[in-house]
């Protein structure tokens, strides 16, 4: 049996209201229909996903924005479920990774339950799919004008450590960087940002001369820092962050814990279903 | 085949170490590594090194094949080819089973090549422990 966990977070009321009469129209359109509960603010995605268990649900479908996703991951507790994600908001970045960038999209790959079992990262006692960024972010650059993205990423570099797999310790002279399980955009490169393999790209920035940013400034939004000149990029299952202490941990700009932290890969943990335009 | 292991150290790398970076421990992959700044360790891959002309190692190297363009203080056991190329310096023992050196590449130490070196080696690794 379908749960949906339906989220107005991030949403008007009268949007939501809607997206949810369209939504229930695809449903039985293409004839997945199941079991809907809405969070409220009595009910919380938590209680939901309790509910769908004790209903006996084995596939459990967030709807709603990549916080939907991304807190229903970090509730399931081990529970043994296949997962979807339907996006009621634009430009979600879940969405494009799964390819269901769109309603009618991601009610069409939750009908034709494609399911991959998918690589999850975990970071302290929150998980994701995705990737997690740290100092300057793409997410920071999406919005700034030139003569800030100029400021930033010609800035000093910070003195990061990092123990990588209880092997060996990097130290880095570094702006940013991020931990990549999987990312919007496709990689030329197939071993880079693939959630099947059971590995995390660790990939470092360095300060760019002023004269390569504009160049470089969307791959550093996409988060394909390998591209930029002088990165690193570092394949391995656990990352201890160790310094600077403090610095922040967020996934599409919203902080998740800060260092020091570990990050590690539990390899193809999730059930996931993805539709033919995902990629990876 | 020389040229072949050129272009792949050009091509995707698993591993990349940045000008910025150094490393201490044991630096293990499964796929190609190109080092551009600082090792210090051991170095390990069954495919493709590439030591960037910046780079300084500290390490002994085991890989499947190898350019060094830069500066390695240790041992370099590897089981193909190995390219030094003209900025190379290498201070320490060399076990490899085809050897390209350029004009101008320093190096200092004991060379081993083909089958009969890897026999050779092998012989050799107990009597140095005890």
């Amino acid at each position: 049996m379908y749960y949906y966990i339906l989220d107005p977070h991030n949403l008007s009321l009268p949007r939501f209201e809607k997206l949810q009469v369209e939504l229930q129209g695809l449903l039985a359109e293409f004839n997945v229909t199941g079991e809907v509960g809405r969070v409220t603010a009595l009910r919380t995605i938590s209680d939901l996903i309790e509910t769908a268990s004790q209903r006996g649900a084995h596939t459990l479908i967030a709807c709603g924005s990549d916080d939907t996703f991304n807190l229903m991951l970090a509730l399931l507790k081990g529970r043994d479920f296949t997962l979807g994600f339907i996006p009621l908001t634009e430009n979600s970045y879940l969405g494009k990774i799964l390819g269901a960038d769109s309603l009618h999209t991601a009610v069409k790959t939750i009908a034709a339950r494609r399911i991959e079992k998918i690589d999850l990262a975990r970071a302290g006692n929150t998980y994701f799919i995705g990737s997690a960024e740290f100092g300057i972010t793409g997410h920071d650059l999406q919005n700034v004008n030139l003569w800030n993205s100029f400021t930033s990423l010609s800035g000093k570099a910070m003195e990061l450590q990092i123990r990588i797999d209880n092997q060996y310790t990097i130290t880095a002279q570094t702006i940013g960087g991020a931990v990549v399980n999987s990312r919007m955009t496709s990689s030329a490169d197939q071993s880079l940002a693939n959630p099947t393999d059971g590995y995390l790209d660790l990939l470092l920035l360095d300060a760019l001369p002023k004269s390569a940013i504009l160049r470089y400034k969307q791959d550093i939004i996409d988060n394909m820092l390998e591209k930029t000149p002088h990165s690193s990029v570092i394949k391995c299952q656990k990352i201890e962050f160790l310094e600077p202490r403090g610095l922040g941990l967020s996934i599409a700009g919203k902080v998740l814990t800060k260092f020091p932290e570990t990050v590690e890969i539990i390899p193809r943990r999730l059930k996931m279903i993805v539709g033919k335009n995902r990629t990876f | 085949m020389d040229s072949n292991l050129e272009n792949e150290a050009t091509g995707p790398t698993e591993t990349i170490v940045g000008p910025s970076v150094k490393i201490q421990g044991d630096l293990n992959s499964e796929g190609d590594i190109k080092i551009e700044g600082q090792v210090a360790g051991t170095v390990t891959t069954s495919q493709n090194v590439y030591v960037g002309d910046k780079a300084v190692i500290t390490a002994d190297v085991v890989a499947g094949s190898a350019i060094i363009a830069g500066n390695v203080n240790g041992n370099l056991k590897i089981s193909n080819h190995l390219i030094l190329q003209s900025t190379a310096t290498i201070s320490g023992d060399i076990a490899c089973e085809v050897l390209r050196v350029e004009d101008g590449a320093h190096f200092s130490g004991k060379c081993n090549m083909g089958g009969n070196s890897k026999a050779k080696t092998k012989e050799r690794e107990p009597e140095t422990e005890e």
